[in-house]
């Protein structure tokens, strides 16, 4: 073993001590499903873990069916189901409302519905193009260039069709929704853990600090990143 | 000071530093100061007794320990009770790292010191050449110093308010320090015994809302991926390790975060697990035999755990046949009251509460000898012979129990119906069926590790013992070692029972998120070890719950 496994394997023993209540884990879960709306995957946690949502979970409703209607691709359907809700909402969250444009875009692209794409992207989207910010243009290129793909799903833009890339975006609206909501910080307490864990890690290399580095938080590992 | 006021002292310092586990500086040394410093009023109180007659005759003193990193803001107070000749007072700070403190100087004249002078107002900053800082101070004043261990700078306060900042890249581990230099010289140390004149809270409370801030607002790095994938594998991950498995299906519907354990593997451990929570032990041991067999035969002293475990749920009226029986020790006693119907299955034990837990403790001892004695004996000579009980035994095990004199054990009864004996006999004879069970184990495993894993047999004996020192009280869960029957004692066993069966099918022992919050901690020890004063203003309970 060298230095640095035997450190991993020191500092994995020492995370052994730390006790954790399983309800203190159980509700930062719960705060997880409610925030992010997944309704029944909330109500079956209740009954399984006996955590109480502490919220009426039918005022969820709405955000599912915006969630429901993006996962499935119904991008038009969602946004008008969001302006119904909150119709100020993508007016002022234009960074948002790209989103969803693009997604549409993509959903268009998938379906191979090439020339209505193309008027999408130049009717619709090119003006969001047109504003100074260069993450937009940056992402309207990626997603037109699936175009020029016999098979996009094998292109190097392969990520945007893939379903994660839905929820990623169901998750923005559904965020920006909550925001809305309740006018204040509503990430669920699990990315603030997460957030906690990488300022930490960031506050001891800036001061050189030798300790072990978590980094992959979804496997919780400390292998050197390939 | 009396108990109160010390049990307010500490409210208050764990209130101000609530990330602080080391020592916190609360009065001055009495080793670590010049011979012309008197102290007094627990160490809290200094004079002057020397000469005064020039520079050399100034002499300080500092405190027992350092201010700790994890303060984040530390702060304390000295109030001049007297100016004495000359009011030549300084107040502050000396390193650590000055191989030997200079206790005939005041802070601040030399290296690695800092200190505010009262005579002309100036603050002193590892040199005899002060620059002018804020007002002099004399008698009746109450000087502040206040150490920001984020950002490495030091202020002062007078009479509350504050002055700005007098020093700037302070040194780690820093000892509040104050020198005299003229007869009569006397001033008191605040170290949080008292409240301050200054509002401290209130600085820390901005910096506790600044450092929250900043972790709300940290960017999550692209490199590991996407972040909502992320938190959904987390929350998958751990769905499927405690067995929810129900949720963990809907989740995995919604998201398409796909688990690779069978989903019957899940409800199985979800069974046992539920089991071990209800303290049907001895039903759980069974299922996970049946389901994944050959586990607790390679995990010795897991078995010995769940089964000591079995035997105080026996105890507690809990591992049954999935019948709601009451305790064995509560159903023998009842026996004396057939009226008292419903003292079988609720949990009062109103009728108990008149014991005399220490008329109990007395016969403690000498009961739980008797019931040792009776396992042990019975183990001994089943060495040779069966182990089953036969009649004469049980007629003993009446006798052993029956025969405390003293005691409520001896109500118990030797006069019962029919049906109600053969109940009792059953329970009781499971019950020491199961010692004697454990007692062979005990000593099979004690033989297996020894002169090997010398803690490991301390620990399997301790819980045996507190196990059967249940059986010597006559209401247990009164007892000095009821706490055990608590339902909460489960959750330890339920966790490393689904570690182990996990681990024998080659899952992780401990879900990813679990992982993620210990690691959290271990850094916020890093950072304090490190003297990183921002790990002080961190409270991950409120950021998890």
């Amino acid at each position: 073993m060298n230095d640095r496994e035997t450190n991993i394997k020191d500092w994995e023993e020492q995370l052994k001590d730390f006790y954790i209540k399983q309800e203190d884990l159980n509700r930062l879960i719960m705060d997880y499903l409610v925030n992010e709306g997944f309704k029944e995957a909330a109500e079956k946690f209740q009954e399984e873990s006996g955590v109480e949502s502490g919220v009426d979970l039918s005022t969820l409703d709405n955000r599912i069916l915006i969630r429901e209607a993006i996962n499935s691709g119904r991008i038009e359907d969602s946004i008008n189901l969001v302006n119904q809700l909150h119709p100020e909402l993508l007016d002022s969250d234009r960074y948002l409302y790209f989103h969803l444009q693009q997604l549409h875009l993509i959903e268009l692209i998938r379906d191979g519905k090439i020339e209505e794409a193309l008027r999408f992207a130049q009717n619709k989207i090119a003006e969001a193009g047109e504003s100074a910010n260069p993450d937009i243009l940056n992402e309207l290129e990626r997603t037109l260039a699936l175009l020029a793909f016999e098979k996009p799903e094998n292109s190097p833009f392969s990520d945007l069709l893939e379903q994660t890339h839905r929820q990623k975006i169901a998750s923005e609206l559904n965020a920006a929704i909550l925001r809305i909501e309740h006018k204040q910080n509503q990430n669920p307490r699990l990315q603030n853990l997460l957030k906690c864990l990488l300022w930490a890690q960031s506050e001891l290399d800036k001061r050189n600090i030798n300790y072990v580095k978590m980094t992959n938080l979804a496997t919780a590992s400390f292998d050197e990143p390939k | 000071m009396n108990e109160s006021g010390e049990m307010k002292t500490f409210d208050r310092l764990k209130h101000l530093y609530p990330n602080v586990f080391e020592p916190l500086p609360l009065c001055w040394s009495s080793t670590e100061k010049n011979n012309s410093i008197g102290l007094s009023n627990g160490n809290l109180r200094v004079h002057y007794k020397g000469v005064g007659k020039s520079h050399n005759d100034a002499a300080s003193v500092r405190t027992n320990c350092p201010i700790p990193a994890s303060c984040g803001l530390y702060y304390f107070e000295v109030k001049i009770v007297s100016k004495g000749r000359d009011g030549y007072m300084g107040i502050g700070l000396t390193a650590s790292s000055a191989s030997n403190f200079k206790m005939n100087r005041l802070p601040g004249w030399d290296k690695q010191s800092y200190g505010y002078h009262g005579d002309d107002g100036n603050s002193f900053c590892s040199s005899g050449n002060g620059q002018p800082y804020g007002p002099t101070f004399t008698t009746g004043d109450v000087i502040g110093c206040g150490v920001n261990l984020v950002d490495n700078t030091c202020f002062y306060t007078k009479n509350g308010h504050h002055l700005g900042i007098a020093f700037r890249d302070l040194p780690p581990r820093l000892y509040p320090t104050v020198g005299l230099q003229t007869p009569g010289e006397i001033v008191d140390a605040n170290f949080g015994q008292k409240p301050f004149e200054f509002d401290i809270e209130d600085m820390i409370k901005e910096l506790r809302a600044s450092t929250k801030a900043a972790i709300f607002s940290f960017p999550l790095p692209e490199e590991q991926g996407d972040w909502t994938v992320i938190m959904q594998k987390l929350v998958s991950s751990y769905l499927v390790h405690h067995g929810y498995s129900a949720t963990a299906e809907k989740f995995a519907e919604i998201t398409g975060q796909r688990f690779s354990e069978n989903i019957n593997s899940i409800k199985t451990r979800q069974k046992i697990l539920k089991l071990v929570q209800m303290g049907r032990i001895g039903q759980a041991i069974e299922l996970t035999n049946k389901s994944f067999s050959g586990l607790l035969d390679s995990n010795q002293n897991l078995l010995f755990m769940l089964k000591c475990r079995q035997f105080v749920e026996m105890v507690n009226g809990s591992d049954m046949d999935g019948m709601n029986h009451p305790s064995v020790i509560q159903s023998t006693k009842n026996n004396n009251d057939q009226n008292n119907e419903e003292d079988y299955n609720s949990e009062n034990y109103s009728i108990y509460e008149d014991v005399d837990i220490a008329d109990q403790q007395q016969h403690q001892s000498f009961k739980f000898k008797r019931i040792n004695d009776y396992i042990e004996n019975h183990y001994h000579d089943s060495n040779s012979e069966d182990v089953d009980m036969d009649d004469t035994n049980q007629n003993n095990i009446q006798t052993t129990i029956t025969n405390c004199p003293g005691d409520s054990l001896d109500e118990m009864d030797v006069d019962v119906s029919p049906l109600n004996k053969s109940t009792i006999k059953s329970g009781i004879e499971r019950m020491l069926e199961l010692g004697r069970e454990l007692l062979q184990m005990s000593l099979r495993l004690e033989k297996k590790y020894q002169n090997t894993n010398d803690d490991l047999i301390a620990q399997n004996r301790k819980m045996m013992e507190e196990a059967f020192s249940l059986l010597a009280y006559s209401n247990p869960w009164a007892s000095p070692v009821g706490k055990q029957l608590s339902p909460s004692k489960r959750e330890p066993i339920c966790i490393q029972l689904n570690s182990a069966i996990l681990e024998s099918i080659n899952y992780p022992v401990r879900p990813p998120l679990e992982n993620c919050l210990a690691h959290v901690r271990q850094l916020m020890n890093e950072m304090s070890k490190n003297s990183l004063g921002s790990c002080a203003f961190i409270n991950l309970d409120s950021i998890i719950n």
